[in-house]
């Protein structure tokens, strides 16, 4: 019931436009009408679609299955996800303008380290050029040339995917002075830690073995039984917390930012 | 038959998966709503001290007085209850920095966060009576990129020597880059998350790291509002139930066998099946 069947026949095309008319139509309203109302009016708006959308999700987890392990309102759930991407993809566009922006400022106005500025409207306009270029070479709408093919790599492969490996390689180091500071024996509890992780680290490498055979299997029983209840135990907590905080927006009791 | 829109290709969780576990869903709801009914009667209610957020003001007030700024950082995490939770944060700590007109930032590597933070920071202005002080270009959404966030995360902790670096969310890999970084330009730095394979590396690298579910309490905690304590006690009472059915299960498998029905029907998915001979 949630389909639109045959989309490819006159009339089920004629469905699907007006669905996406009357859809724009909506948006497009339901925009200024919120801006136009005083903040009561847009809070009672924002109250009434949290709660209906909230109710979909509900009834559609409460409701009792079929074999093919669906509900009447199974099938919606994919087209509401779909429109969670639509207004994400909204929000990317809102989030790159408000950067494009910032940085057109910098450099206008030559403000402190414009540079920097300057280099990332560049970078930007650059890979977003030879991205949506490379993307509609693939998809076959223009030409894929030599200079596309070895702009886009040299701008992707060789140096965005390396930027990134080289970041992520910072971690390393990090980890490093950071453990530094953490295995300092300060207080009993420094000192506990440190035997733990001394135990530890040397109980799951073949050096551990070798000094002693039961290291293993100590280095196993606090990971195993002391460490991963404790994570379980967090989990749980995240959890029950989460789903608090997940009742109260959708019943509109938290004024947060909402 | 040809549809437009693909279905049947994603398995969804539904009560009758598991009715054990949904009916515990309804039960901590239920819980919950009770806690938040009592406490909006206006009983009173205690919340026990966390020392992060008592360094809050503290770090808003060095801040304030190196004239430095103050950095907000909900990670890459996507608009969802954890970065709801993240913003509110952020907006309590705005509220105190309008007090003192200290410089801030806040940089989200989520568009959609960033949309909603730009309202969120907008409004916590307007509501501390200063909203000449709000600067649309101090809120920025540097990139939805792991790695490329953190370096933009980590440059401007470089460059503007922030003197208080807050991080609250669901934080990855990204997180000891930040927190390093924070370190190395001297920041009282608080952390909060809910990504507990991020927690030592907070906790080596920040002065006061948030817990677990501390991170939900925080709000609760900031602003002492009657729902979001009386929420608190439900999660506490939900956590208590937990752990005995922890108990209980320990028990009753150490009594009769893991194959028992009891036991399934406290622990594995189709308990009601389990229960009355249908099992999976």
């Amino acid at each position: 019931m949630w389909q639109i069947q045959n989309p490819n026949t006159p009339t089920g095309q004629l469905i699907l436009w007006m669905i996406v008319l009357g859809a724009f139509i909506m948006i497009m309203g339901l925009v200024p009408l919120l801006h136009a109302l005083p903040p009561r009016g847009r809070r009672a708006i924002i109250v009434i679609i949290t709660f209906i959308t909230g109710l979909f999700f509900a009834i559609e987890f409460f409701l009792p299955i079929n074999k093919e392990q669906k509900n009447f309102l199974t099938d919606a759930i994919q087209p509401a996800q779909q429109a969670v991407q639509v207004i994400t993809a909204l929000a990317l566009a809102l989030g790159t303008y408000g950067l494009v922006r910032l940085h057109l400022r910098n450099v206008v106005q030559q403000r402190a380290q414009w540079g920097y500025s300057l280099v990332l409207l560049i970078s930007f306009v650059m890979m977003a050029t030879f991205s949506i270029t490379n993307t509609l070479s693939e998809q076959g709408l223009v030409e894929k040339t030599p200079l596309l093919e070895q702009g886009f790599k040299l701008l992707f492969d060789y140096t965005l995917v390396q930027l990134d490996a080289a970041m992520f390689s910072l971690i390393a180091f990090y980890i490093f002075s950071a453990a530094y500071r953490a295995f300092r024996i300060r207080s009993v509890e420094a000192g506990i830690l440190m035997f733990t992780a001394i135990v530890v680290m040397i109980g799951v490498v073949p050096l551990g073995a070798t000094i002693s055979p039961y290291l293993p299997g100590v280095a196993n029983w606090i990971l195993t039984s002391l460490n991963a209840p404790v994570q379980r135990a967090i989990e749980f907590g995240v959890g029950i917390g989460g789903l608090a905080m997940a009742i109260r927006l959708w019943l509109s009791l938290e004024r947060g930012v909402t | 038959m040809e549809t437009l829109w693909l279905s049947g290709l994603a398995q969804y969780q539904h009560a009758a998966d598991n009715w054990f576990a949904a009916i515990l869903i309804a039960v901590i709801a239920t819980t919950v709503l009770v806690s938040i009914a009592i406490a909006r009667s206006g009983a009173s209610l205690y919340i026990r001290r966390i020392p992060g957020l008592d360094a809050i003001d503290e770090a808003i007030g060095r801040s304030t007085e190196m004239g430095r700024p103050v950095t907000m950082i909900p990670g890459m995490t996507a608009f969802g209850v954890v970065a709801v939770q993240a913003l509110t944060i952020f907006k309590y700590i705005t509220k105190q920095i309008a007090r003192f007109a200290t410089p801030m930032r806040l940089l989200t590597g989520d568009a959609t966060v960033y949309a909603v933070a730009q309202e969120a920071i907008q409004d916590a202005y307007n509501e501390a009576g200063r909203p000449d002080l709000y600067d649309p270009d101090a809120i920025r959404f540097l990139s939805d990129r792991q790695f490329a966030f953190a370096s933009g995360v980590a440059g401007l902790i470089q460059r503007e020597r922030v003197a208080a670096n807050f991080m609250f969310g669901e934080f990855f890999a990204e997180s000891l880059i930040f927190a390093e970084t924070g370190n190395i330009v001297g920041a009282i730095q608080v952390a909060g998350t809910i990504s507990f394979t991020q927690v030592p590396f907070f906790v080596a690298a920040c002065d006061y790291t948030i817990i677990g579910d501390e991170f939900y309490a925080t709000s609760a905690y900031l602003s002492r509002e009657p729902v979001l304590l009386g929420s608190l006690v439900g999660q506490d009472i939900a956590k208590l139930l937990f752990v005995l059915i922890a108990i209980t299960g320990a028990v009753l498998t150490s009594i009769f066998g893991a194959d028992a029905p009891v036991v399934k029907l406290l622990g594995q998915p189709g308990g009601w099946d389990a229960f009355f001979g249908g099992g999976q």
